[in-house]
């Protein structure tokens, strides 16, 4: 089943043709690593998966982008119900500074929860999804600057889990993380697409390679070639990604 | 050249190094026997151990590029094909290697020259060689049409062993106090054409590297 339909995307960036013609189809439950140089449009293409170049002045995008179905840059669309259900994790772990528990809680609130045992079930369930909870469960109510660069970067993936979106974003997600944290972030995606689609950005070409399920290269603004991730890197189709990731590029 | 490139090229050259020494080595104990060239066998004997010595370079230049440079796409199937071509030569030359043996053995032994005639046995050491160099050719210059022609070559190699046992078991009846050498005879034609089938799996290789084609247990033809 598809849960993210993308039909002959462009977007610009004023007068930049920053993606064009992108067309790409995600299964539901499945990896997905979007590779390619700084510069290419892949971070674009994926903020597109939750709307969150909007607030970019001068942005424009035609074609369109169908999540479970719906066109979310429909004109009915809100977008504050869409990133319920597209969550996004950035490159640098981004905490609120707040409790390790109302860090989680935070998007149950602001969506007007106001069940207290939900909110503190939904809370533990997130941080185990996220694989935190044996490191956290002694001090929920502690700062959640106090934790460690990983462990900051795992509760924002169970701040994001805690609200069930259908899928995460994660844009470089482990690039400012040491090699063990890298790790964990790693074995927790492979975990949690079981329950939700991971989109993710990366630059670590063995990272794409261990994570995900299909491989997308972007070039120049142009989806160059998608693809299942072993075919991308044992005989990729395409000249120009079989540079890339051998490192032949430029 | 990048680091990874450098190492890759390191592998290349240390491989088609190992390549001529072995073709030089096939080439070599099939003139041996033709020629009863005892100090041609020797030459080959005392080859062996830098054969030996290549595989072992060459297997560790590839478990290094593995573990250090994660290589992808065309560089991962070079190295994956690198490291069966190195072990498909090691077996070829140890092949080279028994067959001068068998005249190191057996320092008196001569063979009728009506029979090696008639078993096309120099027919069949030529075809070998062309074998072995088609190989080389097709890996350096990164062309799997060159590699195509070793499967048909060794079909050749296969008919001329196919026919050697009825020949020389004739051959047994007419002359049966040549038995000794003949068995002698048969024990090189089996290990020339393994040397064959050597050759072919090295072109399987070179299509797999190139052409990203496995080729493994299906008709050639």
């Amino acid at each position: 089943m598809l849960i993210i339909d993308a039909k002959n995307v462009d977007f610009y960036y004023s007068d930049f043709h920053a993606l064009k013609n992108i067309n790409i189809e995600v299964e539901k439950n499945k990896v997905i690593a979007l590779i390619g140089p700084s510069g290419c449009g892949k971070s674009t293409f994926l903020r597109l998966l939750n709307r969150m170049n909007d607030l970019i002045d001068g942005t424009r995008m035609t074609g369109s982008i169908l999540v479970e179905g719906e066109n979310i840059y429909a004109p009915n669309v809100r977008v504050d119900e869409l990133r319920k259900k597209v969550g996004m994790v950035f490159q640098k772990p981004n905490p609120f500074p707040k409790t390790i528990f109302e860090n989680v809680a935070y998007g149950l609130r602001v969506n007007g929860n106001t069940d207290n045992t939900f909110i503190e079930e939904r809370v533990i369930e997130s941080i185990k999804s996220a694989a935190l909870w044996d490191e956290v469960k002694d001090k929920l109510n502690k700062s959640a600057f106090a934790l460690s660069g990983g462990q900051q970067q795992r509760l924002c993936i169970a701040r994001a889990l805690a609200i069930s979106p259908k899928v995460v974003l994660m844009d470089e997600p482990a690039s400012a993380l040491d090699p063990i944290s890298t790790a964990k972030i790693e074995e927790l995606i492979y975990e949690l697409k079981k329950d939700y689609t991971i989109v993710i950005v990366t630059h670590n070409m063995q990272q794409a390679s261990r994570v995900s399920d299909k491989t997308g290269y972007f070039y120049l603004g142009e989806l160059v070639e998608f693809d299942d991730t072993t075919k991308i890197f044992t005989n990729p189709k395409e000249y120009s990604t079989q540079n890339y990731i051998t490192g032949r590029f430029g | 050249m990048r680091h990874l490139e450098q190492e890759l090229d390191n592998l290349r050259q240390d491989l088609i190094k190992m390549w001529r020494l072995v073709i030089t080595q096939v080439t070599n104990t099939g003139d041996s026997i033709l020629t009863f060239d005892k100090d041609l066998a020797m030459q080959v004997s005392m080859r062996e151990k830098k054969v030996d010595a290549y595989e072992l370079k060459n297997d560790s230049n590839c478990e290094n590029i593995i573990a250090l440079y994660q290589p992808v796409a065309i560089d991962l199937r070079f190295v994956l094909a690198a490291l069966k071509i190195n072990s498909n030569l090691e077996r070829i030359a140890d092949f080279a290697y028994g067959i001068s043996r068998i005249l190191i053995a057996n320092p008196s032994m001569i063979l009728d020259a009506e029979l090696i005639t008639e078993t096309n046995l120099r027919g069949m050491i030529e075809q070998v060689n062309k074998m072995m160099y088609q190989g080389l050719d097709a890996f350096e210059n990164e062309k799997s049409e060159f590699a195509a022609a070793i499967f048909s070559e060794d079909y050749i190699v296969d008919e001329i062993n196919n026919n050697a046992p009825r020949i020389i078991a004739n051959y047994i009846q007419k002359n049966p106090d040549r038995a000794f050498e003949c068995l002698h005879l048969m024990s090189t034609f089996r290990k020339m054409e393994r040397i064959g089938d050597h050759c072919s799996n090295i072109a399987e290789e070179i299509f797999f590297y190139i052409d990203a084609k496995v080729l493994k247990h299906s008709p050639k033809k």
